[in-house]
Formats: structure tokens, sequence, C-alpha cells
């Protein structure tokens, strides 16, 4: 190799500009967060601040509207979860055969996905109406009591949820697609040969070779629900009576409506620490998952 | 190139999988509660689209019948009404610079990064790289406290700057095209660098003519992913003139969140441009969203 000298200067330069991206914006932020939890921070004035110790982390662990949020956040990650796995798996698989107007399915499930959340989630506020709501035009058509919706302490959460899977359904779908099509058809052949049925074809054959597929599923839908914000603003504003607050949410409300920087910064580490401990474990898996191949 | 033509798959006396010609047909001879689902599928999903055309074309006493009115009545004053009540344009203009602004920031950093990456051999490389990817760890909601500070300090607050700049480089772009530069051919480097061309010059005659693929991909996504942000911009900005089109959608749903004409109206009309890039690049967007599975794919 010649101009060995060269390229290596040259590929510091290539780094450079994203490089200083991260380090400004999303790294040093990182650390920045960090020192901001230890303070009771001035939020108009910085050089006010007094330093606390771990006591921003102490009164938040003591707290609870800390874990009330995590409750709430659980909840919308059941909901949204192992509910929406289940159901882009279904769907995964039936749209795996091939069918006239398939490609037209598909494109109506995936299309969602794109949509801006504030736009579609205001379509769906509007579904939801308890008033003169399409959900309860149907409900009522069908004699069944109307519900109050996201006005309702009850039922907000699953109409937040209801609407999220309609939302984001079709990514998973996609990914699911994607791994069932890596799964060799001679294998599935080979096990209908073997006397199976479709039943036992899936859980011996399918569902083991897609467990990689599922995993990552999992996690990267566990950590785009705990992030979920925009439709909580809009179609509940985390209520009603906190009933959708979750701590995604409260990060929020601490930050920028009762300026209490401290506190939110070490809600902001928590959650970190929760979403990291989730990609590594995705990260890692994804290279066992290379090993093995 | 001479490796692609030796290729199994590319050689034309290649039969078709045995197993597949049968296995269709029964499917065929089946079609039936395929079709169902298919039909249930796309009316649960597209439903929502429907609805909002209806009502944004409805007058305000159909709309509040109960039960509700299926079928529009081309009431396009809506339309105007909403359009008159906010300042779309600006909005809109705006929203088309940071977006288009973002995705050609993203296109650079992500090129330089990722061809350092594929085809360059440096002191550190691997550290630096298992750095770069472990920027996916820290969540844009962790990030905001402290981003709103340091923007602050930089008097970006209520600016394009604070919209555009820290979402300049993407991990999914450098990682994508690192991806696609490892795979790129050796000979054509070393020729290109025989024939004394310069490395920035190799980069944008060729990479980028043959990265085109993995580039439109990343600009679709982080041009759509500019678009419908929210939280960022509604933090990070208080005056319409700076503001993006889905935050002045949710300052108009503040302000006149009982009239569900116009509010159906301003999300056919805001959302209208997304959708139709949605399906102009519909091929490109599901591959984006295979290539997202980046490390599951085998």
């Amino acid at each position: 190799m010649f101009a060995t000298e060269r390229r290596r200067r040259s590929a510091y330069l290539y780094l450079t500009p994203a490089a200083l991206v991260f380090l400004v914006f999303t790294l040093g932020p990182a650390f920045f967060v960090l020192y901001i939890s230890l303070f009771n921070w001035n939020f108009l004035n910085s050089a006010q601040s007094t330093f606390v110790g771990l006591q921003n982390y102490t009164n938040l662990l003591t707290s609870s509207s800390f874990w009330h949020s995590l409750a709430i956040s659980l909840y919308f990650v059941i909901g949204t979860v192992p509910v929406g796995l289940f159901l882009a798996l279904i769907i995964a698989m039936a749209l795996m055969n091939q069918f006239a107007g398939r490609g037209f399915v598909r494109l109506a499930v995936f299309s969602p996905y794109v949509t801006p959340v504030v736009a579609t989630s205001i379509v769906w506020i509007w579904i939801f109406n308890p008033q003169f709501g399409l959900l309860n035009g149907l409900l009522h058509m069908a004699h069944l009591p109307e519900l109050g919706w996201l006005e309702s302490q009850r039922w907000a959460m699953p109409g937040v949820i209801l609407y999220t899977l309609w939302h984001s359904l079709g990514f998973d779908v996609i990914i699911f697609m994607a791994g069932l099509s890596a799964i060799s058809a001679d294998l599935r052949e080979a096990a209908r040969i073997d006397g199976a049925n479709r039943w036992q074809e899936f859980w011996s054959v399918t569902w083991p070779l897609l467990t990689p597929t599922t995993l990552f599923v999992l996690i990267i839908t566990t950590i785009g629900s705990l992030q979920a914000f925009t439709q909580f603003f809009t179609m509940t504003s985390g209520g009603p009576l906190s009933a959708t607050t979750t701590t995604s949410y409260l990060l929020y409300e601490l930050a920028f409506l009762f300026y209490r920087t401290g506190p939110a910064a070490a809600l902001a580490v928590l959650l970190f620490i929760i979403i990291a401990g989730l990609t590594a474990l995705q990260m890692l898996l994804a290279q066992r998952r290379t090993y093995y191949q | 190139m001479l490796q692609r033509k030796q290729s199994p798959e590319n050689r034309p006396d290649q039969a078709p999988a045995p197993a597949a010609a049968p296995h269709r047909k029964i499917w065929r001879r089946l079609p039936w509660w395929q079709w169902l689902l298919g039909i249930v599928l796309v009316v649960i999903f597209l439903f929502p689209f429907y609805w909002v055309i209806v009502t944004s074309l409805n007058g305000a006493n159909q709309v509040l019948q109960f039960p509700p009115v299926f079928l529009p009545h081309g009431q396009w004053q809506n339309y105007s009404r909403a359009w008159s009540e906010a300042p779309w344009l600006r909005y809109f203009a705006n929203t088309i610079f940071i977006a288009g602004a973002t995705t050609l920031l993203v296109l650079i950093t992500s090129l330089l990064a990722g061809f350092a990456f594929g085809t360059m051999q440096f002191w550190g490389k691997t550290a630096i790289f298992a750095g770069f990817i472990a920027m996916m760890m820290i969540p844009q909601t962790v990030l905001l406290i402290p981003d709103y500070l340091v923007l602050r300090d930089l008097h970006w607050l209520n600016t394009y700057w604070a919209q555009i700049v820290p979402w300049s480089a993407s991990v999914f772009g450098i990682f994508l095209l690192r991806q696609y530069f490892l795979s790129f051919p050796r000979e054509l480097i070393e020729a290109a660098r025989l024939d004394g061309a310069t490395e920035t010059r190799f980069i944008w005659k060729i990479a980028v003519p043959m990265a085109k693929p993995a580039l439109i991909t990343i600009a679709l996504y982080v041009f759509l992913g500019s678009w419908n942000s929210f939280l960022w911009p509604y933090i990070m900005t208080q005056s319409p003139s700076v503001q993006p089109i889905e935050v002045g959608l949710a300052t108009f749903l503040g302000t006149n969140g009982t009239d569900w004409t116009g509010l159906s109206a301003a999300v056919v009309f805001t959302t209208l441009p997304v959708m139709i890039l949605f399906l102009v690049a519909q091929r490109q967007f599901l591959a984006g969203a295979y290539a997202a599975t980046g490390g599951v794919k085998g």
C-alpha cells in the first residue's frame, strides 16, 4: 500500500464532521445531563445552581409520581409491544403467501407508519370523540355501551394504545416479512414431508428460526414505546388526572412546564439507563446471531 | 463487476426453485380467507385516511350528526377557512428548508464517515466506530434538557440552526454507507488511485453514483423524520417564523380544537406532501425498513 500516511490523515478528516456533531449534541450533553442531575439547577441562571449530590435521585425514587409514571409506561409498553408483536407476526405470515393484491395490502398496512404523529393522532382524537366520534357511533349501532375514550381515566390509555398500534404496526410487519423470507422454504417443506401439520411446522421450524427477528422487534418497539411522547401530548396531555402520564411525559412536564431542571435531569438519567440497557441487549443478541452463522 | 457475473443467482440458466410451483398452486385454489383478511386489513389501516377526507368535506351539521355520516358533502370552504387561519405557507417553507438542509448535511457527513470506515485503514478505527454506534443508545428524550441549555448558550434557540445542526449526522446513515463501501470492489479503488484520481474526486465521481440506492434510502428517511418531528422543534422554538409544519398543526389544534371540519382539512393538506412522497418512493421506503434491521439480517 502506498500513500498510507496521507490516507490516514484524510480518514480522520472525513470523520470530523460527524464526530463533531455527535460530540457537541449527543455525547457532551449526555454527560452534561448527568452533571445537571446532581444540582438544584437554576433554569434561568445556571451560575446560581447549588450542588445537592444524589438528592434529586432519592427524591425521585421516593416520589409517588415517578413510580406512577413508570407503571403507566409499563401499561403502555405491555399494550403496544406484546400485542403488536403478535398481530404483526400473524399479518406478516398471512402476507407471505402469494395472492393478487398482496403488494397493495402490504402498502396499506405500512402507510400509517410514514405519517406524522401530530396529524394522524388528530384524526383519531376525532374518531374517539365521545359525542360525535365514529367509534362510539359503531358501538351504538352494535347496541354496545358507548365509552368516554380519551376523556375517561379508564379508556384513555387503551385509546392511545389503539392509535399507536395503527401507526406503527406496519413497520414490525415489514421486519417480520424480511425475517420470514430469510427462512429457507426447503426446511419448511422438509418438515411438511415429515408429516408435520401447519401448526407443528410453525412451532418447530419457523418460530425458532425467527427468534433473532422477534428479539429485534421486541427491543426496538419497547425502546420506541418508552420514548413515545407526541401522541400523549396531542391526544391526552398526560390526562385525565395523570392517567396517561408516562415517564417520558413526566420528564417533559418537569423540565419544560415546571422548570424543575435538576429532578428532570435525574429522571432523564434513569430513563437513559433503562433504554441503554435494552439497546445494549439488542446489540449483544445481534452479535451472537452473527457468530452462529 | 466481474464478481457479480460469476455469482450463481445471476446465471440465466438457473432453474426456478422446484418447491415454489406446487406450493403456489395450492394457495391459488384457496384464496377466499386470504382475500377476506386482505380486505379487513386494508379497511382497518386505510379507513382513518378516508375518514379525515370525509370529515374535511362535510359541513358542521353533518359532522355533529349521530350516527356519523359516511359520505363527503363537498364543502371545500373548510379548506379555504383552515388555510386562512394560520401562516401555513410559512410553516411549509420552514419545513422544506429544515428537512432539506438536514438531509443534505446527513448525506455529506454519512458519505465521508462511511467511506472512511468502509475503505480506509487507520489507528483507532474499531474503537471510533463502536463509539459512533454507541450514540444510538442515547435517546432524544434524554438529550432534550442538556441540548436546550447548549443551544441557549449558542444563542440558537428559536432559529433554524437548532433544528438542523444537531440532526446533521446520523448513525443509521453512517452504518448503511459503511456496509455499502465494505462490499465495494477493491480493484476499483486501487485502479482510481493508480490513475491519479484524488480521494475526494473518487468519492464524488465514482462512489456517489454507485452508492445511489443507499443514499436515496437515507435521504428519504432523514427527510421524513425531519418533516414528521415534533417534540424537538416544539421545545427549541417559539415563533411561527421558524417553526415547522407539525408544530404549526399542534398550535392550530390548540386554537381551533373544536372546528373539526377545518382541523381535518388542515390535517389533509399538511400530510398530503408526505403521502405523495411515500407513494412515489414506496419501494425505497420498504427497502429502508429492511435495511433498518441491519445486524439482524443474516
